[in-house]
């Protein structure tokens, strides 16, 4: 493999971990909030049919994918008021949710099945484009991977270094303590899920109208990408770049599946397909193990260098929720 | 008499959160132009309206039988199962491999050992989850729904390669399914109709679980440890081991459900490619269907027959009235919603009942947001 061809496979891997940007950050910034959108697989998979459908009935793509946000605000709203207003699990909710809309996407997108739709045009950024390496590493893509650099710096930039993400960190963390500061904890749930949704819906059509242009009903290959964004968004420990990082790791381990398999003619094609779950799987308990109380009954065990060493491993990849993720606010 | 009236008021609950979601969908009946009573009057007709209907609908509701038995135990245990679905694939594919293999054995026995493979292949993939929550700390809603996508994965390899049926194998079009069992290995019918066995195996069971979770040591044990896994521990519950224990005793009532379906009504496995192509989301409404129950067991059978009624009668509802299959989708899911809803609600009342007669130990206000926690713990 000669370095062009390694510059054009990391430059897909960037577009391919693009939507899952979206939708990891989108997650991550309402669940900060405190609310868990449980209905992310199906949210994509309905914005993907969604927009596609739009897209090709008006042939703007820009209508494309602001229907995806708006089927995705539209999910995340019933998430909220049923979450917020009228305090029920969101677990329920969401997962209820999350089986309707894909139901709803492979039965309403029917009469789109496998139409010709437009896609989401390249566009080089002028003098960037022709940086040598960087260029087409980064550069030649289309508008909406820029977007997606662009949203996890924002979204880093808005929850840690400025007042009003610290407001943000303090209703998902300590509502009752915000509120006394004089957040209105309830609305901004609201507006933060809704927002969120929003962002995650966007990754519906931007598979649908780029990544993986067309709508091909229950052969799309989407079903199942939301779960694996919240594990990034878990692994991510709800921070915008930790999370990015995990998002382009996935991403990166789906590409050298694909590049690996002809020199591997004995695996079957399944085990590339199935491989990004047990390694979610895998991620999710690396993140964890750190809290399991046999796990700190060796390192205790252990002699003094090796515990230190151990104890700072785990720690950084431990990631604890927001406080009140989950949990109703009431200010009386 | 009011408090009498109260828990009246809460049994029939989820009848009335379904009389709701219905009344909601004859809302959008009337937008569609669409008469809902003659709508409705088309749903009870096709899920009651004749035996062989009736049947149909039994048949239905076995597996959300089966999968909901699982999931009380594992529920009342605080361990969310959204697997049933994968459970159910790999305790199918196991039994339905047994079944294909010992071709010579009399039939009752390959028949036993089956259902105990499928027992067997739903524990396993239910106990794997369990064991990654109680040692690692792993979210079992994520890990759980991680496993339905290998299962499905490993079901369309199965079927695609090494258990095809050897008939289809030489065919151009190798449509990917097993090759038939033989009569012999088929779960007796009951009536004329496609009911089987397995109707009954599930009620029987329903009755053993009741026994298991109220009258027996580690049914408590498993219920002790959802309802508080600290005083568990205090009281010296082995509590990571009845977690795994839930989990996969969860597992194994959905590993048998996927048996029960391939031995009673379709006698080989077939797949489209997607979960749902082989287990009708029954691993998905088993789920409701307990909560319907409102995680008890035997209140599980007729749970699952009205929501069994509820699939069989809608489909007949969409044939006679043309309403588009979206509304359909939607009508279950308003239930599913409505009922959920309903029993949380239903929590809700009686913590403030509870606290209200000054009950000293009513939980905290935040104990059903347990799940929640667990989750965000992932």
């Amino acid at each position: 493999m000669d370095s062009n061809t390694i510059i054009i496979g990391l430059a897909g891997v960037l577009v391919a971990a693009a939507p899952l940007l979206f939708a990891v950050i989108g997650e991550t910034i309402s669940e900060r909030a405190g609310v868990t959108n449980l209905s992310m697989n199906g949210t994509i998979l309905l914005s993907a049919m969604g927009g596609f459908a739009v897209a090709v009935s008006t042939d703007s793509i820009l209508l494309g994918f602001l229907t995806g946000a708006g089927i995705g605000a539209a999910v995340a709203l019933i998430v909220a008021v049923s979450s917020i207003t009228l305090k029920q699990s969101q677990v329920a909710v969401g997962f209820v949710l999350a089986l309707v809309t894909r139901d709803l996407s492979y039965f309403l997108g029917n009469p789109f099945m496998g139409l010709e739709g437009p896609r989401l045009p390249a566009w080089n950024i002028p003098l960037l484009a022709d940086i040598p390496v960087l260029g087409p590493l980064l550069f030649q893509h289309d508008l909406m991977t820029y977007l997606s650099y662009l949203l996890v710096f924002l979204a880093w930039l808005w929850v840690f270094r400025t007042r009003p993400g610290l407001m943000l960190q303090g209703i998902g963390e300590r509502p009752a303590a915000a509120f006394v500061r004089g957040a209105n904890v309830n609305l901004l749930r609201y507006a933060y899920t809704v927002l969120g949704g929003a962002l995650v819906g966007l990754a519906g059509p931007l598979y649908s109208l780029s990544v993986k242009a067309g709508w091909k009903g229950t052969i799309s290959g989407l079903d199942g990408i939301g779960w694996i964004a919240l594990s990034i968004t878990i692994f991510g420990g709800w921070n915008p770049a930790r999370a990015a990082f995990g998002a382009y790791l996935f991403a990166l381990l789906q590409w050298l599946g694909l590049v690996l398999q002809p020199s591997m003619p004995g695996v079957p094609s399944q085990v590339l397909q199935v491989a990004p779950f047990p390694l979610m799987i895998l991620t999710l308990l690396l993140v964890n193990i750190g809290d399991a109380e046999w796990v700190e009954r060796t390192l205790a065990a252990m002699p003094e260098g090796t515990r230190r060493f151990f104890t700072k491993l785990l720690r950084a990849m431990r990631a604890s929720p927001p406080a009140a993720l989950g949990v109703p606010f009431e200010s009386d | 008499m009011r408090a009498r009236l109260s828990s009246l008021f809460d049994a029939l609950l989820p009848v009335l959160a379904t009389l709701a979601a219905l009344a909601v969908g004859a809302v959008m009946l009337l937008f569609l132009g669409v008469n809902p009573i003659e709508a409705y009057a088309a749903m009870w007709d096709g899920a009651f309206g004749s035996g062989n209907s009736f049947a149909e609908t039994l048949v239905k509701a076995t597996p959300l039988l089966l999968v909901a038995l699982g999931i009380c135990i594992s529920f009342r245990g605080d361990v969310i199962n959204i697997g049933g679905e994968g459970q159910m694939i790999i305790g199918a594919i196991l039994a339905t491999w047994i079944g294909l293999t010992l071709t010579d054995w009399p039939g009752w026995l390959v028949i036993t050992f089956c259902l105990l493979a499928g027992f067997v292949g739903g524990a396993v993939w239910g106990g794997i989850p369990g064991l990654l929550k109680a040692y690692f700390n792993v979210n079992e809603i994520l890990s759980t729904v991680m496993m339905n996508a290998i299962a499905v994965q490993l079901m369309n390899f199965l079927l695609r390669g090494p258990m095809i049926d050897p008939s289809q194998a030489q065919l151009a079009s190798k449509i990917p399914q097993t090759a038939r069992l033989i009569e012999a290995f088929q779960l007796p019918r009951l009536a004329p109709t496609r009911l089987h066995m397995g109707a009954l195996l599930a009620v029987a069971l329903a009755f053993l679980v009741y026994v298991l979770l109220w009258r027996t040591t580690w049914g408590y044990r498993i219920r002790a440890v959802g309802q508080n896994p600290h005083a568990s521990r205090y009281a010296g519950i082995q509590v990571p081991r009845y977690m795994v224990l839930a989990l996969l005793l969860s597992g194994a009532f959905a590993g048998l459900a996927g048996a029960v379906q391939v031995f009673g009504v379709n006698y080989r496995m077939i797949t489209d490619g997607s979960a749902s192509g082989f287990t009708g989301s029954a691993g998905f409404n088993g789920i409701v269907a307990a909560l319907f129950g409102q995680l008890h067991p035997i209140w599980s059978i007729p749970a699952s027959i009205l929501f069994g009624a509820l699939l069989v009668g809608a489909n007949k509802m969409q044939r006679m009235t043309q309403v588009p299959s979206a509304l359909v989708i939607v009508l279950n899911g308003l239930v599913v919603i409505f009922v959920v809803s309903s029993e949380i609600w239903r929590r809700r009342r009686q913590r403030r009942r509870m606290a209200a007669a000054g009950h000293d130990e009513a939980p905290p206000p935040n104990v059903d947001k347990k799940p929640q926690q667990a989750e965000a713990g992932a």
